[in-house]
């Protein structure tokens, strides 16, 4: 039997070399001139990881250096991470100017609210309040995307299909991450590597996914800068608007009062 | 596991749920500009719909029951009812097409009043839940004769008001005109 260890090993490396592979594509594809903070994001994980390669098989895995480097710089990946979910919501909604002056505000008061939320849980060693911070970092990108999604869903944005992929990619990630290091929370001194193995496969995916995406979808796809219509006229129509539903709805609100509809 | 844990946990799942809900295809096409301005300068469905209910009272069944006319009555339940379930569905359509072009409104406008979008998002939540909760009430056949009775009398006004904002934005309809063909060209 294959030991966890091993496993995980493996999983490190493949992950690497996948780290490596859409980094390549991302170059070659020219992605760093649409996506430039993707791309400093992903040669961030691969700084990451060979710095954090050197200091395992300099230390090993269980000491204070490996620990403070792994997860020093795991902090400096999860803020790349955000600024790239950020990159990926300015293209997204960035085009429509109005769209995005609210966007950007309710992204940031999501993610400030989420990220508070679980800095709550981060007490108790230091050690603990790093890992709790970043499940909190990692739960705050997830909501900023899901809430992302339901806005281009709402106004029925269309979002360039690479932009998708990356997205679902930071999200899916995110989540399990925050699953895994919560169920694993009480147990993580002893079943440390097998959490570690699955988060490691856990991104794994998430690269896969987003090397098919770059590979397969053209990345400038971005919206156009379009201003129609005044602000003006924008509060007109839609004050008008929703007084028009203000009536639909007292419409409906009568049918349901139980003594019948008022003379 | 504690109470926390299973928290982050939830939390986790239920926005892999919604991530998902976000991939779905949406369940019906989404209007075309000139269709939307089409709506909203013309008279809607649901404007004409009360007139129809105004002439079936619940005085035509009592009087049927009296005359121990028991199939007809019956006939006449259901054809009532399909009319006002019909009549919710016009609201609905015309409570949607309002949204619709909000929406559209907002992607083209440089600046979106943040109240006015909250406020449209309180109002379809609000609406959504009434209607499918009046729309079970009709099809259970719980009091279908005093939410009728409701709709009939209560249409005639409301169709003035509605009307009234209608005319309202009528008046922009310059606006409309530019704004149609610049939409034409981002749904086309």
């Amino acid at each position: 039997m294959v030991e966890p260890l091993h496993l995980r090993d493996l999983a490190w490396a493949v992950t690497t070399c996948c780290e490596i592979v859409l980094l390549f594509y991302l170059w070659n594809r020219r992605r760093y001139s649409t996506h430039p903070v993707l791309f400093l994001y992903v040669v961030a994980v691969v700084v990451q990881s060979a710095l954090a390669m050197l200091v395992y098989e300099e230390w090993g895995y269980s000491t204070r250096a490996y620990w403070v480097v792994a997860w020093g710089t795991q902090m400096l990946v999860i803020c790349a991470r955000g600024w790239a979910v950020f990159e990926l919501a300015h293209r997204s909604l960035g085009a429509y100017r109005g769209i995005w002056a609210l966007a950007w505000r309710v992204l940031f008061s999501v993610g400030a609210v989420v990220l508070a939320y679980g800095l709550l849980f981060a007490h108790g060693q230091w050690t603990t309040v790093v890992m709790n911070a970043g499940r909190g970092m990692e739960l705050s990108i997830a909501a900023i995307i899901v809430t992302l999604l339901l806005f281009t869903r709402y106004y029925r944005v269309p979002i360039a299909p690479l932009d998708r992929s990356l997205a679902i990619g930071f999200c899916l990630y995110s989540c399990f991450y925050v699953a895994n290091f919560s169920l694993f929370e009480p147990h993580l001194s002893s079943r440390a590597y097998f959490w570690n193995f699955l988060d490691i496969s856990a991104f794994l995916a998430s690269l896969l996914l987003w090397i098919v995406a770059v590979r397969r979808y053209p990345g400038d796809s971005r919206a156009e800068q379009r201003i129609t219509i005044s602000s003006e006229v924008y509060g007109q129509l839609s004050e008008n608007l929703n007084l028009r539903l203000h009536l639909l709805n007292e419409h409906l609100a009568e049918l349901l009062r139980p003594g019948g509809p008022r003379p | 596991m504690t109470l926390s844990l299973f928290v982050f946990v939830l939390l986790a799942v239920t926005l892999v749920g919604i991530l998902a809900w976000t991939g779905r295809a949406p369940r019906r096409k989404p209007w075309t500009a000139d269709q939307i301005f089409a709506a909203l300068s013309s008279e809607r469905h649901s404007l004409r719909l009360p007139a129809i209910v105004q002439a079936l009272q619940p005085e035509d069944v009592a009087f049927l029951v009296e005359r121990g006319h028991r199939k007809l009555r019956a006939r006449l339940v259901r054809e009532r009812r399909q009319i006002a379930l019909r009549y919710l569905n016009q609201l609905q359509e015309d409570f949607e097409m309002l949204l619709e072009a909000s929406r559209l409104l907002a992607v083209l406008s440089p600046e979106v009043i943040a109240m006015h979008e909250w406020e449209r998002l309180k109002l379809s939540v609000r609406f959504s839940v009434c209607c499918a909760y009046l729309r079970w009430k009709l099809r259970l056949g719980l009091e279908p004769w005093r939410t009728f009775d409701a709709l009939s009398t209560m249409a005639g006004s409301m169709a003035l008001r509605v009307e009234t904002a209608t005319a309202r934005m009528g008046e922009r309809a310059a606006v409309g005109a530019a704004f149609s063909s610049t939409l034409q060209g981002r749904r086309g």
